[in-house]
């Protein structure tokens, strides 16, 4: 579903990425775990376009891209790539103008060019299932930061997404907020969706994903099951994170 | 010594004024504006004039005369031999009326139409530049014997159909009305005004050459001007001609304030030295200026004689009779703003979009169009539009407005744009949607709320820009109140009605803002309250 393979991102002189290789199988969730300024994010951001990156490939759907992809082909090809990615973000990043219902239906009817009504069923329906249908006309600032983040996850979910690819969705939240979200991500990835989820949240890391890639400065430092990551850490950078999320 | 007080702190001055009547204060500032601006008229009332000008004028041993010297040839201009010095027929006068009077004269500039305002507000002693007697003005002003007798000559292009004044009666040949130049407020203005007839159109300039260069660009048909004028300026337009034997005749006449009869008469004995002495028939000869019409000057009475003491009529009954002038003016600012408005606006957001999304070398054109448009003035950019362009007058008016305007519009929603967090976009754009989708469905909806006020502000700026279209001959409403004033001498009546005309047009504008500011809030609270 998605291959990395060597994956270099630059600031300047700055090497933010110093060759990740990584793979999703399709229907897997994988968590990326690592401290703050590992990469993390920046590799999330890579993989639908939002960064550029100086070395390597990236494959989604059979979609192929790189460094030597010219500039007008690799434009079509993330075009295509954010049709079937989609992606939740730290802030949420609702359009704050448009009600609950128009946050949903926004880019199903003008980027897939779906029917307003059929557009709006679709919404209704799956601002039900994240537990928000009461909230259909609200503006985006008269919701919590949790009601926000599950409007942002059906936004998604309405262009009907191949993979979701989650940027530290719970990362504004309070505990019970969290709570409310990552109930709602475990239900997705129960129906099957391919999901990558960059967190914080270790108990969602070790309860929902099928493996966990561990992050620190740039690179993959160890990938495996959620059981062997959390109970026998190979690594000793894995081992300290882990000590430290748990001190705090 | 209150003032010195004054200047070491405490509050503007002008803010106490409000506060010294004891009225109150209106929350809106805009009703404060209107009570000082009427405060100021009042201020601008005629008062009596210190106690003896001549006197004090013989203690500073200075006598200040007015002009204009902007196309003032031959009267009073630039000397092309000292451009710091002035030169023309009037300063030699006054230059000999200032030795009969033991002082030296001095000119001071102001704008030909204001002359007579600036002359009220006591700034100078006397006006002298080719104002001709009338009834209007000689019941708020004292005037002198007449020193020029003048008359009006009419100029059309060579190649042209008009061959004298008399051609005007008839009607033009292909239709539409003869359009006639003329300097604002002159004596050409009554005169055409007056017996122009039913196929002549008055179109008013600020100066006799821009109105002798609109007739070489095919903008007018004609200008009638005063002769001294056309003899000093023709070889400038080689293309126009004397249409005709000049028509029309009057006398210029030096204007002082009411309450200076001490000033008026030595002036006048001063004139009547130099009309015996011949020195002024010299002056006039030397710049070809005399002839057989000036030996009438020599009686001392010219026009003079007529002066009739009918009462001006005043305050409302003067506004009822110039209504119609008054709201046709209005109705010119009204459409020259909310026509020129919207072209801004959409100008700006195209340019701002361009400046922000588009490639480089766009980017830096856009960014020269802004601020050349935001670093020349406005009436720079009319003119350019107007004459050396040769545009339709309505064309160059809102096209100017319009274009100077949109690099302002242009810059307000750069910033707005830029006030929209950069996840806006990242967010569109991992919903599949291309960057032009975005712009338009996601970034430019939420800028445009951001907008409104600073834009609604630059609207109500624009819409008392208009005023400088009077350069360009449109008789808005800022212009309306200078020829209206300056033919009845009701300069405070139509300063009242026209600020409060302007204030009833840019209310509504202010109400509209709010109320689309309060638009959005509403449209943002229709899902209840907050969880």
């Amino acid at each position: 579903m998605i291959e990395v393979n060597d994956l270099v991102k630059r600031y300047g002189t700055l090497e933010v990425l110093r060759g990740v290789t990584l793979s999703v199988d399709p229907g897997e969730v994988a968590a990326i775990i690592g401290p703050s300024g590992s990469g993390k994010s920046t590799f999330l951001r890579c993989l639908n376009g939002l960064e550029t990156f100086q070395g390597g490939t990236v494959t989604i759907d059979g979609l192929h891209w790189g460094v030597e992809t010219p500039a007008s082909a690799r434009g079509r090809i993330l075009h295509a790539v954010r049709g079937r990615v989609g992606m939740v973000f730290q802030s949420f990043n609702l359009f704050p103008h448009r009600t609950v219902l128009q946050n949903v239906t926004e880019a199903p009817i003008h980027v897939l060019g779906l029917d307003p009504d059929q557009a709006e069923a679709r919404a209704r329906r799956l601002l039900d299932r994240v537990g928000l249908a009461d909230r259909l006309h609200a503006m985006p600032r008269h919701l919590s930061g949790g009601q926000q983040q599950r409007v942002a996850i059906a936004r998604v979910l309405a262009m009907e997404p191949r993979a979701i690819l989650f940027d530290e969705p719970t990362s504004a939240l309070d505990p019970r907020m969290t709570a409310e979200v990552l109930a709602v991500m475990a239900d997705l990835a129960r129906d099957g969706l391919t999901m990558i989820v960059v967190t914080h949240a270790m108990r969602f890391a070790r309860q929902v994903a099928h493996t966990v890639h561990v992050f620190g400065d740039g690179r993959v430092i160890e990938s495996g099951p959620p059981a062997q990551i959390f109970e026998e850490p190979h690594e000793e950078a894995t081992r300290l994170l882990l000590s430290e999320v748990q001190a705090a | 010594m209150e003032e010195t007080a004054d200047a070491s702190g405490g509050p503007h001055p002008l803010a106490r004024i409000p506060r010294l009547l004891s009225l109150p204060v209106p929350r809106d500032p805009r009703l404060t504006l209107v009570a000082l601006s009427f405060i100021a008229c009042c201020l601008l009332e005629p008062r009596p004039s210190r106690a003896d000008t001549l006197a004090e004028i013989r203690a500073r041993g200075r006598l200040i005369y007015g002009g204009d010297m902007e196309g003032g040839g031959p009267y009073v201009y630039p000397d092309p031999n000292d451009p710091r010095e002035v030169a023309g027929f009037e300063v030699e006068l006054m230059d000999a009326l200032g030795r009969e009077l033991g002082v030296k004269a001095e000119f001071s500039q102001g704008p030909w139409d204001r002359l007579l305002e600036v002359l009220r507000a006591g700034r100078i002693d006397l006006v002298i530049n080719g104002y001709e007697w009338t009834e209007a003005r000689a019941r708020d002003f004292l005037a002198t014997r007449p020193y020029y007798t003048y008359q009006l000559q009419l100029m059309a292009r060579r190649d042209g159909p008009i061959g004298s004044w008399h051609d005007l009666g008839a009607s033009k040949p292909g239709g539409g009305s003869w359009r006639v130049g003329v300097l604002n407020s002159s004596a050409a203005d009554t005169f055409a005004d007056e017996s122009g007839g039913p196929h002549v159109e008055v179109v008013r300039f600020d100066g006799g050459t821009d109105a002798m260069r609109a007739v070489e660009n095919g903008q007018i048909d004609a200008t009638l001007q005063d002769l001294p004028t056309v003899l000093f300026y023709r070889g400038r337009y080689p293309t126009l001609k004397l249409a005709g034997p000049p028509v029309g005749k009057g006398d210029y006449v030096i204007y002082v304030r009411r309450g200076d009869e001490p000033l008026r008469d030595a002036l006048d004995r001063g004139l009547g030295r130099l009309i015996d002495s011949g020195e002024l028939r010299w002056i006039y000869e030397r710049h070809g200026l005399w002839n057989d019409a000036q030996r009438a000057l020599s009686d001392g009475t010219g026009a003079k004689s007529q002066a009739s003491r009918m009462p001006r009529p005043e305050g409302l009954e003067l506004l009822w009779r110039y209504r119609s002038r008054l709201l046709a003016a209005a109705w010119v600012t009204i459409v020259l703003s909310v026509t020129s408005m919207p072209l801004a606006m959409a100008l700006g957001l195209l340019i701002a979009l361009g400046r922000m999304y588009g490639p480089r070398p766009l980017r830096r054109l856009l960014a020269a169009y802004v601020e050349l448009l935001r670093g020349t003035p406005l009436m720079l950019q009319l003119f350019v539009l107007f004459y050396l362009l040769k545009l339709p007058v309505w064309v160059a008016g809102i096209g100017g407005l319009a274009i100077n305007y949109s690099a302002y519009e242009a810059e307000i929603y750069r910033a707005g744009l830029q006030a929209i967090p950069a996840g806006q976009m990242e967010a569109a754009l991992a919903l599949g949607m291309s960057r032009q989708l975005a712009l338009r469905r996601v970034i430019v909806p939420q800028a445009v709320r951001i907008v409104i006020p600073p834009v609604t502000n630059d609207f109500i700026a624009l819409f008392k820009d208009t005023s400088v279209c009077s350069v360009i001959t449109l008789v808005e409403l800022t212009k309306q109140y200078s020829i209206l004033g300056n033919s009845t001498g009701g300069w405070l009546e139509f300063a009242l009605a026209t600020s409060l005309l302007y204030l009833a047009m840019s209310l509504p504008l202010s109400w509209f803002s709010r109320w689309s500011e309060r638009r959005w809030e509403a449209s943002g609270a229709k899902g209840g309250a907050p969880a």
